[in-house]
């Protein structure tokens, strides 16, 4: 599982709310689709569980399921309480496990 | 009529009967895949408030296109108002899918750290439904808002 964190704005203060995009590349699969080469139906396969930390202090916690898109992108709003780190845990249904993180550094 | 004619007749009108079932029971069938997680709106909705009433407020905005070309990236947003507070905040924001065969998309778990009551994500859509938010409050009511997606194609294909 590739991911990615983004942050906007670019450019923020103290204080600042920002939009946190966390993006994973994952297949989501549902568990219902069959495979058009071989009839069997395709095991689900989804994240489950996505923690966002700050400062390692639990900021949100989301618990997901198969009807997400394809490559998820999950948004959330953070105030930016100082310079720190995020720190997103995420995990899927066969156990995969992806650790990222992003430095949160205030302007001004 | 004669003998001969009619018996024909009826032997097209029996079989075609007899077919009638075994196409239906198979079209049944085939409609029953269902997924690892299946959950109904009733079932999800007991285990989110367990029991509580919802009331459908103009607090909680839920955006997603009143039609969606494809139903295998709908984007959705939802927001609460609120101060985010330590006494007033929103604990959680459930997101809906009313039609699919696992109603449940995601269940975020917010504090105050976050600042603004706020989801957005994208979710595949089986058919034409309701998307459904509801938001819990920390004084422990549950809110919710809720917009028909009219879906072409569907995405759980």
């Amino acid at each position: 599982m590739k991911t990615l964190i983004k942050i906007k704005p670019k450019d923020y203060k103290v204080g600042d709310i920002v939009k946190v995009d966390f993006m994973a590349m994952h297949p989501m699969e549902s568990g219902m689709r069959k495979d058009k080469d071989t009839g069997q139906i395709v095991p689900a396969h989804y994240i489950n569980e996505v923690n966002f930390l700050f400062n390692d202090k639990m900021l949100t916690k989301m618990i997901t399921w198969e009807s997400l898109s394809v490559n998820p992108v999950l948004t959330i709003s953070l105030k930016v309480s100082g310079a720190g780190t995020l720190k997103v845990l995420a995990k899927d249904n066969k156990g995969d496990n992806v650790e990222s993180s992003v430095a949160i550094t205030p302007k001004g | 009529m004669e003998r001969r004619s009619f018996l024909k007749g009826f032997g097209a009108v029996s079989a075609c009967a007899a077919l009638v079932p075994s196409i239906v029971s198979a079209a049944d069938e085939a409609k029953k895949v269902t997924g690892p997680n299946e959950m109904s709106v009733e079932s999800a909705l007991a285990a989110i408030t367990g029991g509580k009433p919802v009331t459908p407020s103009t607090k909680v905005s839920l955006s997603a296109p009143e039609i969606a070309e494809n139903g295998a990236v709908v984007p959705v947003k939802v927001s609460v108002e609120s101060p985010m507070s330590a006494n007033d905040h929103v604990k959680a924001i459930h997101v809906l899918a009313t039609k699919n065969n696992n109603v449940r998309c995601a269940n975020v778990y917010l504090t105050p750290a976050n600042g603004e009551a706020s989801f957005a994500t994208r979710i595949k859509l089986g058919t034409t439904q309701d998307v459904l938010a509801i938001a819990e409050l920390s004084n422990g009511t549950f809110l919710s808002a809720k917009q028909n997606v009219k879906v072409t194609i569907g995405g759980c294909g």
